[in-house]
């Protein structure tokens, strides 16, 4: 472990956009605070690049601001100051009405509790980005079956979510995250409420996807489950304190 | 975001909630029905009215004289028309015929043995009887003792007059006239329009020799017959051009101006103007009525408005959801307003044919033939689509600006 030699943290220096061809994320002296009350400062001048295609896993405590991180580069929110790129666009300068374009066809989201709509079958949950990405019912149907068979559910298509195991939810839900073939997925605790098996399929079904070219922003405060990552950023109260390779995946 | 899309989603959270649902319905179904059964309703009783009038009456004129500020055209009615003015009448360029009426007063009808009372007799002109109302016999010629009597009056009697019968009439003075019935009518060319439900039962007389009211004539000099109310039958097509002519005439050189009270009105009233003033009583009172029916869907738009509103904080989550796949605002809103607006159309559609169903039991009741309001209905809908999307604003408005890390945090 390299603790306290931040190797990415501080990187001040202006780059223009169109520079980063290969940087899929680009995180620039974030800061985020919430007024309730007293002021909670839950990101404090974060800076984080993310490669295309790397798969990176933020490991820190409860209410260190992992979420909130991820949630800033998903378009969910944004930041007080600092800047957000995203595949070449400034999520932190845009519109609320571009930001869902963004979380629509540049970042795909899995969550800890799956957040799959209840009274939509699976092929319908996994064809709903592409609905307000304004696809054709046939050609959202025939990618939604697609991906579903291809993480391993192309028997449970007209299922609806409470007809399905949580493994299989969660499946359902990175799907849903990849049907509009964004630059970014971004996971948060994916492996939070499944067993240990289950749990290790779906890591085993990152990895696949990993290999095949997708980034990964994924956050845990799992040990053996952030090693299946190329690196892992160490976030301490709201500030990043260490970024550490995990090469060959068995440290 | 398309359409089929937000109606399937919507679709599955109505039938998630059916009993909820459903009421929301009720409250819109008992509203839009209100409204098209008063509509309905108020729209037959117009064309019956209405529809009794114009077929016999379109192009005639009538002439009173009706106390200023009061249109009410039966007041009482002094014989002002002398013999001098239907002349002049008739000189008129459009008018095709002119027919006096006056009152002629009797103390009894009888025919065989049964003696009716206080019957009201009309002196007018044989031109008064076409082919078109007798029902059957002919009509009375000037100078004849015969007299012809409506349907009505001929069931007045409990063995039903009949052409070629005898009537005696006692006049005021107590004497005794005897008189062959020749014809029965069903009505009279030139009458007041009445519907067929207010008419009363009449005797017909010709004016020679049986009416006698006379008075003096300014610009003839002499006595001469006078009539309280002369109707013209004017050529249809000149309807307006004739009615300004005949109205100029009255109010100008008129033996009626003259021998009227300053303050009498002397009007030339077409059978449109009746028209038109009925229906537009009619139509006041339908509209009043109807109104009041819209304030039962003002209650079920406020119910919309509660389950939408109730809808929304349920499906915070998956409002988070939607928002975190790439929904923008106006997904959301279009999500919640269809769902507003199909419960509003479904209940404007189950409300047509109830209030349908409703109005034409009205009609039943009442007597009176069914007519639709197509208008209305058309109304109604569009106002049940639009109630609902009305109420479905807000609360779509309220989930569209749900914060989606809230949302999804929600539960
Ligand atoms: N909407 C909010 N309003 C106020 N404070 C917030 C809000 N969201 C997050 N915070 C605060 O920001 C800090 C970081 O929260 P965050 O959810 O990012 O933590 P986390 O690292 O994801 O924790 P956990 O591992 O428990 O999920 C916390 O102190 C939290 O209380
Ligand atoms: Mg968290």
């Amino acid at each position: 472990m390299t603790e306290g030699e931040p190797l990415i943290a501080v990187q001040s220096v202006r780059v223009a956009v169109s520079e980063s061809a290969n940087t899929t994320v680009r995180v620039d002296g974030v800061s985020k605070q919430y007024d309730l009350g007293g002021t909670v400062t839950a990101l404090d001048d974060v800076s984080l690049d993310l490669s295309a295609g790397s798969y990176t896993a933020v490991m820190g405590p409860s209410g260190s601001g992992k979420s909130t991180l991820l949630n800033l580069i998903g378009g969910l929110d944004t930041p007080s100051s600092g800047q957000v790129v995203v595949n070449g666009q400034d999520v932190s300068a845009a519109s609320e009405a571009e930001r869902a374009d963004i979380r629509g066809t540049e970042v795909g989201f899995v969550f800890q509790t799956f957040n799959l709509m209840p009274r939509l079958s699976a092929v319908e949950n996994v064809a709903l980005p592409l609905v307000f990405d304004d696809w054709d019912r046939a050609r959202r149907r025939e990618r939604a079956r697609s991906l579903l068979s291809e993480v391993g559910l192309g028997d449970r298509t007209d299922h609806v979510p409470s007809e399905l195991s949580g493994g299989q939810r969660q499946r359902v839900a990175i799907a849903r995250a990849l049907s509009t073939d964004p630059a970014l997925i971004l996971a948060d605790e994916p492996t939070g409420n499944v067993d240990t098996e289950t749990g290790a399929q779906i890591l085993d079904l990152f990895d696949d996807l990993h290999a095949a070219g997708n980034t990964f922003l994924l956050v845990t405060h799992e040990r053996h489950v952030a090693e299946r990552a190329e690196r892992i950023v160490h976030v301490e109260d709201g500030h990043i304190q260490s970024v550490e390779d995990v090469s060959g995946g068995e440290h | 975001m398309d359409t089929g899309e937000s109606v399937r989603i919507t679709l599955r959270s109505i039938r998630a909630h059916k009993l909820r649902s459903a009421l929301t319905v009720v409250g819109v179904v008992i509203g839009i029905a209100s409204v098209i059964t008063f509509a309905t309703f108020g729209a037959s009783v117009e064309a019956e009215i209405v529809g009794d009038i114009e077929t016999s009456n379109a192009g005639n004129i009538y002439v009173f004289g009706t106390p200023s500020g009061d249109d009410d055209f039966d007041r009482t009615l002094q014989p002002v028309f002398t013999e001098h003015d239907i002349q002049e009448l008739e000189g008129i360029a459009g008018v095709q015929a002119v027919l006096p009426r006056g009152i002629v007063q009797t103390q009894s009808v009888q025919h065989g043995n049964q003696t009716l009372a206080r019957q009201q007799v009309t002196a007018t002109r044989p031109a008064s009887f076409t082919p078109g109302v007798l029902v059957e016999g002919r009509s009375f010629e000037t100078d004849e003792e015969a007299v012809v009597v409506n349907e009505r009056m001929a069931g007045s009697f409990s063995e039903n007059l009949t052409a070629g019968e005898r009537l005696t009439m006692t006049m005021p003075d107590g004497s005794e006239r005897n008189v062959t019935v020749v014809g029965v009518v069903n009505g009279t060319r030139g009458e007041v329009p009445v519907s067929e439900f207010a008419r009363q039962p009449r005797v017909y007389v010709p004016i020679d020799p049986f009416y006698e009211s006379v008075v003096e004539s300014p610009s003839a000099g002499v006595r001469q017959r006078a009539y309280p109310q002369v109707t013209l039958v004017v050529d249809p097509r000149e309807i307006p051009e004739t009615q300004s002519a005949i109205q100029t005439y009255l109010t100008g050189a008129s033996d009626a101006r003259s021998l009227s009270a300053d303050d009498t009105e002397l009007v030339a009233r077409s059978g449109n103007d009746f028209v038109e003033e009925i229906s537009d009583v009619i139509e006041r009172i339908t509209r009043f009525v109807t109104g009041i029916a819209v304030i039962a869907l003002v209650v079920g738009a406020i119910g919309i408005a509660n389950v939408m509103l109730v809808s929304v904080t349920e499906r915070t989550r998956e409002i988070g959801i939607m928002k975190a796949v790439g929904a923008r605002n106006r997904d959301v809103m279009q999500v919640f307003l269809v769902e507003a607006a199909l419960l509003g159309t479904i209940g404007s559609l189950l409300g047509v044919p109830l209030g349908l169903l409703v109005g034409y039991g009205a009609t039943r009741y009442a007597e009176v033939t069914f007519s639709l309001a197509p208008l209305w209905m058309a109304l109604a809908v569009g106002v049940g689509v639009l109630v609902g999307v009305v109420a479905g604003l807000y609360p779509a408005w309220r989930a569209a600006r749900v914060d989606p890390i809230d949302a999804l945090r929600h539960e």
